[in-house]
């Protein structure tokens, strides 16, 4: 299920210095993010910010949930059920099958969660048009290992997705049809997406743009919509 | 407690050290692994980095395999000893080196030894205790094989009468230890001496014919040619024992003044006690020298007892050392795969799942390494012991005990626990500064 965002006074620091400061900011449940910014503002900060990986102060609440309050392992707990994320550099194993690849979060749920994320994961292989088989993902394209990374991301139907330059890896054409991919399987599903990218034809198909710059919430698209 | 557990058999004493033991591996596999299916990602680990890991599991396996072997070997050879001197209750020589005299007389080393004479023998002989008196004389061969001049009735006592054909019964006939290479009928002329500078002509027109052939003792002896102590004589133009009237009887008893010596007396006595009396009667300073093989054997064992602990403390080390440099290579391994670690923690995998992952490698290394070292350790007891076997003809039997088994549980278990450091490493550095670089 997609839970809607909402962030007041969001903080991280690093030693002395401020990584990323947002004062105010929400976003309904099913809404397509994209954020730029140049090197190095703090995009992918957000991010982590955003999934819990790093500590922050403020307050950052998916639905109910203030992830600022829960532990780490509390935190981890609600990234399995809830976030699905993609890298820039795939991060797959590449010894394994998409399919094991894909289903990964099997590994570690309990087992009445096993079949349904094995099943999702071939399913969205399925519609992300991965070569099948049992060939290791080592021998795949960047393209094909990013769709086994996005049907990774999808196999555990979190509400959210967070893609970190989902398209960077990849040359223009296995991009555009990636972005063709991910966005009407994204809508289609009702996740919320938050993208962080370079790439205008990425951020053309998402519903709003937020611009980051030296950790601060530049520009925003949505804001005059909202 | 103590009660209950020595009233329990061998076996289960065996079992259940091995699995106290093994119960920390255990456990901690247990907990980590619980409910958890890390194996497809351990393979790919072991995939990946398959000559670094193939490296390791001979490393662990050659190790393991060098202590279970030594100690093992070690075991065999000192069993093995003990049994081929088991028929050699006392011994009696001229005075001199216990260990020379035993060497000389139980496992038929070569060595120049002074001889009793006819007075020396004919008193032990004659002791109302002693059951067997047998004079054994060497100095001659036959293809490198000892031929050893003793009495029929050693002979008997020696293979527990198992003896193929029949034993000798004049001079000129003789019987063949089991790994001699002649059969019954064969005939072949002694060569005077030893090894290399043994003189074939020496003996020449001297005829001796194997009529028997003992079963195997897994003793030197097996290696030996037997014939009658007066045909050790008479081919060296001594007097043979026995006076002219009569004729051509070989075996006791011997005339005292027609006995030209012999090196050595083995003494078997009716009752065991006994053996202890005639040691000390059988002690004369300056005249004879009297011991029990055994004896001189733990002596023996006790002087090699300190070299074993020196060899084992040498393969302990080794396995120290070798068990650093895997656990040094575990961390720069699983420092290789950090990304794709803290990717699983990003996708939202408990600690305790990275964990079993890492642990779960490190220790399958180390299981499939201890496994092989066992192999290893086997088949090296096993070439070792051939080896032994053939060169001293003491029967060395290969056998890995328990106690190699607890020594490689013991090891793998204490490594088991020694693999959480690499695995808890991985998981104190933050996720994120792992999923950058
Ligand atoms: N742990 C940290 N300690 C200090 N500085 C850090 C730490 N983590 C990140 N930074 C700094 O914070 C800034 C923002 O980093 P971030 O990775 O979010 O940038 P980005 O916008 O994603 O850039 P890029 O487009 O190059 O990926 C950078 O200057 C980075 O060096
Ligand atoms: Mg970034």
């Amino acid at each position: 299920m997609a839970l809607p965002l909402q962030i007041s006074d969001l903080e991280v620091r690093a030693g002395a210095r401020t990584l990323l400061k947002v004062a105010d900011l929400s976003a309904p449940a099913g809404a397509l993010i994209g954020i730029r910014g140049p090197s190095g503002a703090g995009k992918s900060t957000f991010l982590h910010a955003l999934s819990g990986l790093i500590e922050a102060r403020g307050r950052l609440c998916w639905g109910e949930v203030d992830l600022i309050r829960l532990r780490p392992e509390g935190r981890t707990a609600f990234r399995a059920k809830n976030m699905g994320l993609i890298f820039q550099d795939f991060l797959l194993f590449d010894e394994l099958s998409p399919q094991a690849n894909a289903g990964l979060a099997g590994l570690f749920r309990v087992r009445h969660d096993r079949p349904p994320i094995s099943a999702r994961a071939a399913e969205a292989l399925a519609r992300l048009g991965v070569p099948e088989g049992r060939r290791t993902v080592g021998s795949f394209s960047g393209g094909e290992r990013q769709r086994v990374a996005i049907a990774r991301a999808m196999a555990t139907d979190p509400g959210l997705l967070l893609a970190d330059e989902p398209t960077a890896s990849l040359d223009r054409r296995a991009a555009d049809t990636l972005i063709d991919d991910l966005t009407s399987l994204v809508r289609a599903s009702g996740k919320t997406l938050i993208a962080v990218s370079h790439d205008p034809h990425l951020l053309d198909r998402l519903d709003r743009i937020l611009t980051i710059e030296d950790g601060r919430v530049t520009g925003d698209t949505g804001a005059q919509a909202a | 407690m103590r009660e209950i557990w020595d009233g329990l058999p061998v076996l289960a004493q065996d079992l259940m050290s091995a699995g106290a033991l093994l119960l920390p591996l255990l456990v901690v596999g247990g907990v980590l692994l619980r409910g958890f299916r890390p194996w497809s990602l351990i393979r790919a680990l072991m995939w990946r980095f398959r000559w670094a890991n193939l490296l390791f599991v001979l490393l662990i396996a050659v190790s393991t395999g060098m202590g279970i072997g030594l100690i093992a070997q070690e075991r065999g050879l000192r069993t093995g000893s003990a049994q081929a001197a088991e028929k050699f209750d006392l011994v009696v020589t001229a005075p001199g080196s216990e260990l020379t005299m035993m060497l000389a007389a139980v496992f038929l080393q070569p060595s120049a030894v002074p001889l009793l004479d006819g007075a020396a023998y004919d008193r032990i002989a004659n002791h109302p205790q002693v059951q067997i008196a047998a004079p054994v004389a060497f100095g001659d061969s036959h293809d490198g094989a000892p031929v050893v001049g003793t009495i029929a009735d050693f002979v008997t006592y020696l293979s527990d009468g198992e003896i193929e054909g029949r034993i000798f019964t004049r001079s000129g006939e003789a019987v063949a230890g089991a790994a001699i290479d002649l059969q019954i009928g064969d005939r072949f002329t002694p060569a005077h001496g030893r090894g290399g500078g043994a003189d074939a002509e020496a003996h020449d027109g001297v005829q001796i014919e194997i009529v028997g052939r003992m079963a195997r003792s897994g003793s030197p002896w097996d290696r030996a040619i037997l014939i009658p102590i007066e045909t050790v004589w008479e081919v060296h133009g001594l007097a043979n024992g026995h006076p002219f009237e009569e004729g051509d009887r070989i075996g006791p008893p011997f005339a005292p003044d027609l006995f030209p010596g012999t090196p050595a007396v083995i003494v078997h006595a009716d009752e065991l006690w006994a053996n202890y009396a005639l040691r000390s009667e059988f002690t004369e300073a300056g005249e004879t020298m009297a011991f029990f093989p055994g004896t001189v054997l733990a002596d023996l064992y006790r002087v090699m007892g300190d070299v074993r602990q020196a060899m084992s403390v040498m393969s302990v080390v080794t396995q120290v050392l070798v068990a650093a440099s895997v656990l040094l290579g575990l961390f720069i391994l699983t420092r290789l795969f950090q990304r794709q670690l803290a990717m699983l923690r990003a996708l939202g995998a408990p600690r305790r799942f990275v964990m079993a992952v890492v642990w779960g490698y490190g220790v399958s290394l180390l299981l499939a390494g201890t496994v092989l070292g066992l192999a290893f350790g086997y088949a090296a007891v096993l070439v070792l012991s051939r080896i032994v076997t053939e060169r001293t003809d003491i029967l060395v039997t290969a056998s890995i005990s328990w106690a190699e088994v607890t020594l490689a549980l013991g090891f793998l278990s204490a490594m088991s626990l020694l693999s959480l450091v690499p695995a808890l490493v991985v998981l104190t550095r933050p996720v994120v500064e792992n999923l950058r670089q």
